[in-house]
């Protein structure tokens, strides 16, 4: 069964929808606040010491790991196929020479692309505005390229997993908020290796900062917003259980999708 | 004729609910009419042929082939969805397009077949509106658009005239035609039966899950002599002409019209009904001007199959 080309075809069909539609444009404005934020502290920040930056860009971190991301992974992970079934248009797209694994993999990646857009243009110009004062120092380019590779892994995750919730369940959106602001917000703060059941845990151990008497013999540079009570996992490892949490909800909603049956609510 | 849609005992339920009931019929080449009111299980059938839904019991098949999971199938079959859904924030073009898309068709072409069935479904004006700002009949005609874009050997049509003016019914009621005369297989579902009779003659009757009856509309009332038939017959003299047949054993009952020159009588045997009636009318010089069967349409066929 060939998937590669039809979810490119998929995925060309729902990338611009989602560009147009009404959520996506509010889910935008949402992006902004972190700008505003920026140019707010930018403000507040002039002449003062570069730490200061470092304060308000984690603090930029808290809202884009724990807010904006697991918001948009939420909607757009439930979309995939759950929206298709409340809004009765899976007919469109089961009834097409399209195996049904293509339509979960298509509109996953038009949706991640799209969402990465979002977490890209609101992470890049408010992180720059509030280190406006280092843009000629080289390492300030890694950290944003770490930033942004951690809310990427996150994307990915998060609408991996929020796509197999919304395959499996009607009200997946319900389900997902207790998952992502209930599960992910107590158990990472959870000693020892519970953590490690929140995909949280994963993203804030490949976080650049690394907060002095918490992680022992870490850099100490930054504060501990999001790294209170880490236990990192490697990050090497770390990614490679990101990589591997997505292809298995990945997998799972293709499957669910393959074999369940979608009843409409008459 | 080989069978193109093919269920054999075909059920389904819908947790306890029955949605269909050991459904066992063939479709053919042409125009093949599902009627039954709603709820009869007609959606669920289409549903059941476009591989939607799986089956619970029984096989169906399109073309000898299974339809649940089967993608390739669907070159091959359009559909038109019963319910008033889409992308709303599409445009009618993008809408069509981008399903073209889905069907392997390179981006020219797919714009290309998009800007043709949009066309016949005479929305070529307003094909780089959006949806959500089309009203009723439009929705219903971007629907069917996107149906046969793809210039699908099986149609399958669920309501498709609903919301249409009759202006749309009409134009939609020949474009179907024309699909047949092109060799194609349409099933098209309705709960209205004039709807139906203006397309075909081939009907299946569908009603609380089971197929009633199936075949063209006098096989139908063939399988209905448990029910009388009514005959009006107007003339110059129905009180004489009734006289006649007071003594007929193969006439159940007979009643004078409003108008006071028609004899409305209701028999089992109607060939027999019509040699008397030609003897009787001659014998006593009345003059016939009409003969008329007023429940022979499917309106009465599906009443008395359904016992109201």
């Amino acid at each position: 069964m060939n998937v590669g080309g039809p979810a490119a075809r998929v995925f060309g069909v729902f990338f611009p929808l989602g560009l147009k539609t009404g959520k996506t444009r509010a889910l935008a404005l949402l992006g902004l606040f972190p700008v505003l934020l920026a140019v707010v502290a930018r403000i507040f920040l002039r002449g003062r010491s570069g730490d200061m930056a470092a304060v308000f860009t984690e603090i930029l971190m808290v809202f884009f790991l724990q807010l904006y991301v697991v918001i948009l992974a939420l909607f757009y992970g439930t979309s995939v196929v759950a929206e298709e079934v409340e809004n009765r248009t899976l007919a469109y797209l089961v009834t097409r020479p399209v195996p049904k694994p293509a339509v979960v993999l298509g509109k996953f990646a038009a949706y991640a692309l799209l969402m990465f857009a979002l977490v890209g243009v609101g992470l890049g110009v408010s992180f720059f505005v509030l280190n406006a004062p280092r843009l000629a120092d080289p390492s300030l380019y890694l950290t944003f390229l770490r930033y942004l590779g951690v809310l990427g892994l996150g994307i990915l995750a998060y609408t991996a997993f929020f796509t197999f919730l919304g395959a499996l369940l009607k009200k997946a959106i319900i389900v997902g908020l207790i998952f992502g602001f209930g599960w992910e917000n107590i158990i990472q703060y959870f000693p020892g290796s519970t953590q490690r059941f929140s995909l949280v845990h994963y993203l804030k151990s490949l976080l650049p900062y690394r907060p002095a008497g918490i992680v022992g013999g870490g850099g100490g540079r930054g504060v501990a917003l999001l790294l209170f009570r880490l236990e990192p996992t490697p990050p090497l490892l770390a990614v490679l259980a990101l990589a591997a949490l997505t292809a298995v909800f990945l997998g799972l909603a293709c499957l669910l999708f393959r074999t369940k049956e979608y009843l409409y609510e008459e | 004729m080989s069978a193109v849609i093919a269920a054999d005992r075909l059920s389904k339920y819908y947790g306890n609910v029955l949605g269909l009931n050991e459904v066992s019929l063939t479709v053919e080449e042409g125009i093949t009419g599902l009627l039954g009111p709603n709820g009869a299980g007609k959606s669920t059938f289409m549903k059941l042929v476009t591989g939607q839904l799986w089956t619970d019991l029984g096989t169906v098949t399109v073309r000898g082939r299974r339809t649940w999971n089967a993608p390739e199938l669907f070159r091959a079959i359009g559909f038109c969805p019963e319910h008033d859904v889409f992308y709303e924030d599409m445009t009618g073009f993008e809408f069509v397009a981008g399903l073209m898309r889905l069907h392997g068709f390179p981006k020219a072409e797919a714009r290309d077949r998009a800007a043709r069935s949009l066309e016949l479904v005479d929305l070529g004006k307003d094909k780089d509106r959006l949806i959500r700002g089309y009203s009723r009949g439009m929705r219903q005609r971007v629907k069917f658009a996107q149906a046969v874009a793809h210039d699908p050997g099986i149609v399958i049509l669920d309501e498709p005239m609903s919301g249409l003016d009759p202006l749309g019914k009409r134009k939609l009621i020949r474009l179907i035609k024309d699909f047949k005369k092109e060799g194609r297989t349409i099933l098209v579902s309705s709960h209205v039966l004039p709807e139906i009779e203006a397309l075909t003659s081939r009907v299946v009757l569908i009603h609380q899950g089971r197929v009633l009856a199936e075949g063209d509309v006098p096989f139908i009332r063939e399988l209905i002599e448990a029910h009388p038939h009514q005959i009006s017959v107007r003339s110059s003299d129905p009180r004489g002409l009734a006289a006649r047949f007071v003594g007929d054993a193969s006439i159940q009952k007979m009643t004078f019209g409003a108008d006071g020159r028609t004899l409305v009588v209701e028999t089992h045997r109607r060939d027999e009904f019509f040699g008397r009636l030609t003897g009787a009318v001659l014998e006593a010089g009345i003059e016939v001007e009409e003969i008329s069967s007023p429940d022979d349409n499917l309106q009465a066929v599906f009443e008395y199959l359904v016992g109201k």
